[in-house]
């Protein structure tokens, strides 16, 4: 049985999202809140598998959340579910440790499956979030500190590869037959890149706030 | 002289050249007398008593005369050849010192001035006496010449020194063009040089002192001024002092001098010392007092210690800035050190030339040359002031337009500063709207999107989301890049033809630079999405091809489908439900076109053209 939290602060989609999770996992416990504040509590309360975040909350920014989740239940999925389709809103939640997004307009049917691959380690990239995560990591206009601190985040050639083509607008299964990959190999590469842009965001993060430290 | 003939003019001039060419012939028409009868008393005549023969010129030595009397010079005169009616004798004394009479026969007939204290100055006055015919014997003469002045050991030079030159008589014509010739170098140079000197030198003590930074300049107008001062002594004759008084005055300027010079020379060099400028004005002050604690008759010897010693000082001070000179490499180095080298070979002249005898000429020769070289050193400084105050002038005015710059930039930055502080509060104006958009227009459509029961009325609702998503995004936007953009529209489309079950081919040339506006992205993504909305609904199609390219300066998109084509309307025109219309008019407004081809079985062929170059301004 699976425990998911429903964050969302319109109670009419709240609940179509609360009938939705339930038609992809049955079984599911899904606990709802409507306020940042309400979920930092259940997510020090209770064990969650999944948790479906919106962003734009009444009292603060649902990113909030993730962090929370990513630092007291680091094995929880992150999933951002927003109107705010741009890579501004949307990356700060992946670099928070999100693992994957999806926008609350699609029809049904599209919102299903994104969440039935995303719970199956699939998750979706689009062409300016590709951007961004290799913006982040140039390595040659200016790499990110926690890199040249720990080289293992760096991006490998392959993943940076599959960004490159990511952002030219190919999707996943094209990449995958133009790399010669399963489709399966292709989503590892994707889940690495989240992993990695969440891991050199959190050091950055450490990195900084100690040099903050040290300053002081 | 009213009797004289009129051809005595050019006689005259033919004398001058001729002694200028040749003065052995001065000496064959005039007569020299090298050796006199000499006697000591202060009495109205001639004293025959202690009588002895000297040899002129008479130096005095110390002690060869008691101090205070005077000296009686006779000699005999025969006229060497018989005197014309018209011709005037005369008697040319080169040098009497310090005060004198001359008597023919007894009677007076010259007077140098006064004979007692303070006695008249005539040393450097050469002297030209007449002998009134009326007074000469045929048969011989006798000359008397009384003399006073000072033995060596009371004067700080021996040019100051009591004596006696030889004498020379001779036509007054003759005689009297060297008379001039010499009282001009002997008096009138020296003069004129002095009185440079005062002016140049104020001039530069002022300037000097107005602009302490170039001390230098005042310590020269100090040089300048008390050389002058000392050197009046040549030509300034009677002083209401006695010789005593006056010798003890001028031994007393020359510390000042070298103060000036010294302290000149250092500045000058850019170097100062505490302890020099004190150690200096104490010498000033010092040296007056070992003059009277010597007395009168030790003043020579007193003064001859006291001259070397500055002297020295002097010399090191031109040693240290010849050094300085040569390291720091300032200015051409070899014109001053001969300039200087010349000045001390003159100083050190007159230095000697107060000890011992030297040739006449020579010692006038230093006595014009230094102050000349010092005026020439002063103008050497006024100019190099010139041209610092020129160069000063100048970077004044490179910096006022520096000033001025920096003004204009900072003006330039301020304007900018307040665009973009109009664009910073304009950008977050415009977040502000799209944020209430999202979050009311937003959310209500999307809770119709997701309650609705009619389809229809769904899909409107998500259509009108995109729509309101797009204008934020124009609203709020940055320009993007066209590789970006191409990106972002082949995943878009593709995907969805992929899962509408229709074949997307893509071909779009990489990596190109352009950018578009924000609006522009956003407007061709309408244009974009419309058209493959049209083919996944209405088509019927099974493939799709999509060409991008620049041609021209113009961005082009062709969408090709091999479905049923758009059915025509009854008047001709392409069916307007099918959004043709609003895709047209929205490339319209981006001052490009859209062309739709169509026929029934042909499929469509979507032609959109956009003009780069305005859709890249924002």
């Amino acid at each position: 049985m699976k425990h998911i939290l429903l964050l969302e602060d319109l109670p009419e989609i709240r609940a179509w999202m609360r009938a939705l999770v339930l038609q992809v996992f049955p079984a599911a416990q899904v606990v709802e809140a409507s306020r940042v504040h309400d979920a930092l509590e259940l997510v020090s309360a209770v064990k969650f598998d999944l948790a479906l975040i919106d962003l734009g909350l009444p009292d603060g920014s649902g990113v909030d959340v993730v962090t929370r989740l990513r630092d007291v239940q680091p094995e929880s999925q992150s999933v951002v579910v927003t109107i705010h389709d741009d890579d501004e809103h949307l990356f700060p939640a992946l670099q928070a440790g999100a693992f994957g997004y999806i926008l609350k307009e699609q029809p049904r049917e599209l919102i299903t499956e994104q969440l039935q691959r995303i719970s199956q380690g699939e998750p979706p990239l689009s062409p300016s979030i590709a951007r961004r995560v290799m913006a982040y990591f140039s390595a040659k206009s200016k790499p990110p500190v926690a890199a040249q601190v720990m080289p293992h985040v760096q991006l490998t050639d392959r993943e940076t590869e599959v960004l490159l083509r990511v952002a030219k607008g190919y999707t996943l299964p094209e990449i995958g037959v133009q790399l010669g990959l399963s489709r399966h190999t292709i989503a590892d590469y994707v889940k690495q890149i989240y992993r990695k842009l969440n891991v050199s965001s959190r050091a950055e993060a450490a990195l900084e706030a100690q040099r903050m430290g040290l300053f002081r | 002289m009213a009797r004289r003939p009129p051809h005595c003019l050019h006689r005259w001039v033919l004398g001058l050249l001729l002694w200028a060419i040749a003065a052995g012939t001065l000496s064959a028409q005039t007569l020299r007398i090298d050796s006199a009868l000499v006697s000591t008393g202060s009495v109205e005549r001639f004293p025959d008593t202690g009588l002895r023969t000297v040899t002129l010129p008479d130096q005095w030595r110390n002690g060869s005369y008691p101090g205070g009397e005077s000296v009686w010079y006779r000699v005999g005169l025969r006229p060497v050849a018989p005197l014309r009616h018209d011709d005037l004798l005369a008697l040319y004394i080169e040098r009497v010192c310090s005060s004198f009479a001359v008597f023919l026969n007894g009677q007076r007939v010259a007077s140098g001035g006064r004979m007692s204290e303070p006695l008249t100055h005539n040393c450097n006055y050469p002297q030209l006496v007449v002998l009134p015919t009326a007074l000469l014997r045929e048969d011989g003469n006798t000359l008397d010449i009384q003399v006073v002045g000072y033995p060596p050991a009371q004067v700080a030079s021996r040019s100051r020194g009591g004596g006696l030159s030889a004498l020379e008589v001779g036509p007054f014509e003759l005689l009297s063009q060297r008379h001039t010739r010499q009282l001009a170098l002997q008096v009138g140079v020296p003069q004129a040089v002095s009185a440079t000197l005062v002016l140049m030198g104020g001039f530069m003590f002022v300037m000097g002192w107005i602009n302490r930074r170039e001390s230098h300049l005042a310590y020269f107008g100090a040089l300048s001024c008390s050389w002058a001062v000392v050197e009046s002594r040549l030509w300034l004759r009677d002083v209401p002092l006695s010789g005593a008084a006056i010798e003890f005055l001028l031994a007393s300027m020359v510390p000042f001098v070298t103060l000036a010079a010294v302290q000149f020379l250092l500045r000058y060099a850019r170097w100062r010392h505490r302890w020099i400028d004190i150690a200096l004005p104490a010498q000033c002050a010092l040296m007056p007092v070992t003059l009277v604690l010597a007395g009168t008759a030790r003043l020579s010897s007193a003064t001859a210690v006291w001259y070397t010693l500055l002297a020295l000082q002097a010399l090191a001070a031109v040693l240290f800035y010849l050094r300085a000179h040569w390291k720091s490499r300032r200015g051409a180095f070899w014109p001053t050190a001969t300039l200087l080298s010349v000045i001390t070979v003159g100083v050190a002249v007159e230095f000697l030339a107060q000890r011992m005898a030297l040739p006449h000429a020579l010692t006038t020769l230093a006595q014009l040359a230094t102050p000349v070289l010092f005026v020439i050193v002063g103008l050497r400084l006024v100019q190099q002031h010139g041209q610092a105050l020129q160069a000063a002038e100048a970077s004044r005015i490179s910096l006022e337009a520096r000033i001025r710059e920096a003004t204009a930039e900072i003006e330039r930055n301020f304007r900018q500063l307040a665009e973009l502080r109009v664009e910073q509060v304009t950008d977050r104006e415009r977040k502000r709207i799209a944020a209430d958009l999202h979050d009311d227009l937003g959310a209500k459509l999307l809770t119709i999107v997701h309650t609705s029961d009619d389809q229809r009325i769904s899909t409107l609702a998500r259509e009108a989301l995109e729509e309101m998503r797009l204008s934020v995004r124009g609203l709020t936007g940055k320009p993007v890049r066209l590789a970006d953009a191409l990106g972002d529209w082949r995943a878009e489309v593709v995907s969805r033809l992929a899962q509408a079950g229709i074949e997307a081919e893509w071909s779009a040339p990489e990596d190109l630079p352009q950018t578009l506006s924000a609006r522009a992205y956003v407007q061709t993504t309408r244009i974009l999405r419309e058209a493959t909305s049209n083919i996944i609904k209405h088509s019927g199609a099974s493939r799709c091809t999509l060409r991008c390219a620049i041609e021209e300066g113009d961005f082009q998109l062709v969408i090709q489908d091999n479905g049923g084509g758009i059915p025509m309307e009854l008047d001709g025109r392409l069916d307007r439900g099918h959004g043709m219309a609003s895709m047209k008019h929205r490339a319209k407004q981006l001052q490009g076109q859209c062309l739709v081809e169509s026929g029934p079985g042909y499929g469509t062929v979507i032609r959109l053209t956009l003009p780069l170059d305005r859709a890249v301004e924002p």
